[in-house]
């Protein structure tokens, strides 16, 4: 039994060794900037339970070169998802990196709760690229308003890629309350083909029934 | 027939793309990302890649990146067409391996043209 208890007691010795030696918040947030990829891993995912985690985290996301320590941040601001967390996340869609982008609209889709407060500012954000990921971030958020949020959309935004991105959604979504907004969108962007196009597949299904 | 794989997560563009092009006498595949569209040209060389930006899993620069390291397929022409109009991301997809950068939403006369020209179907 002692002998076990020794072993166990040199492995964990090891453990300590890869993960550095100051597991407390201010030795781990330090870790972040170790200049080895393994050492800002471990440090995120020993961050991760913390609460007051996200900001040292949204702050190394963007300087974050290495893959899987940038999946590992994002997954942690994931599982935390408070306020601070999900603002990171909403800069990532300014960002130019457009693989740093598609990342933080996979993790916003999965916070639904910290999402649905902002999601209005999003949709009328004045950069129409962020106005587009906001309706990239409805696809999957699985919420009850999503269709409304996507008609005020086509009602209302000026630009023809926000309304067909709007548009390829609710061309999934939409049901009969949907009608005269799409009949609406249609007259707008007349000279559209596209427009005109996915209008016409989405009152198909909606009249079909179709889901 | 020339063969097309158009790469796209949404399905409204991959059904308008494909309306537009069997209509003009292309055979046409479908992908829903990159990852896919990777599969795919490892089984049936294409003609012509008509590919979006922003996709689940693997972007279209990503999947561009990937498909041009692969010196054993054929490396057909690449349209990258996206919502994104800014000179960084028409930059990035050519130095990804794009061909040609069009901004959505494409006319399909505007499509047709482009296609015929990078296919080498001009009559």
């Amino acid at each position: 039994m002692a002998f076990i208890k020794k072993q166990t007691a040199h492995v964990e010795s090891e453990d300590q060794d890869i993960r550095g030696l100051e597991r407390d918040f201010i030795g781990l947030v330090a870790e972040l900037d170790s200049d080895d990829s393994s050492v800002r891993r471990w440090a995120v995912r020993d961050l991760m339970p913390m609460p007051e985690s996200s900001q040292p985290l949204v702050k190394r996301l963007t300087r974050e070169n290495d893959a899987s320590v940038r999946a590992a941040i994002l997954n942690a601001l994931a599982h935390l998802g408070d306020s601070v967390a999900v603002a990171g996340l909403v800069d990532c869609l300014r960002s130019e990196d457009a693989a740093l982008r598609n990342e933080a609209i996979d993790v916003l889709k999965e916070v639904p709760h910290a999402v649905e407060p902002i999601i209005g500012g999003l949709l009328t954000d004045e950069d129409s690229d962020v106005r587009i990921f906001a309706v990239n971030i409805l696809e999957s958020l699985r919420h009850k308003n999503v269709e409304q949020w996507l008609i005020g959309v086509i009602e209302k935004d000026t630009h023809v890629n926000v309304c067909s991105t709007a548009l390829d959604l609710l061309t999934e979504v939409g049901t009969e309350q949907s009608i005269p907004a799409l009949n609406l969108l249609k007259n707008r962007f007349s000279d559209e083909p596209y427009i005109c196009f996915s209008v016409d597949l989405a009152l198909k299904r909606i009249a079909n029934g179709s889901d | 027939m020339k063969h097309i794989l158009v790469i796209d997560d949404a399905a409204t563009v991959r059904l308008y793309h494909r309306n537009i092009l069997e209509g003009a006498g292309y055979q046409v595949d479908e992908a829903i990302n990159g990852i896919e569209a990777l599969e795919k040209v490892l089984v049936q060389p294409y003609d012509l890649f008509i590919v979006d930006v922003n996709m689940p899993k693997l972007d279209g620069y990503g999947f561009l990146r990937e498909f041009r390291s692969q010196k054993d397929v054929l490396q057909s022409p690449a349209i990258m067409v996206s919502t994104e109009s800014g000179t960084n991301d028409r930059t990035l997809g050519y130095v990804a391996g794009a061909n040609l950068y069009l901004t959505k939403p494409v006319k399909p006369n505007e499509l047709l043209s482009y296609v015929r020209l990078l296919i080498g179907d001009l009559a």
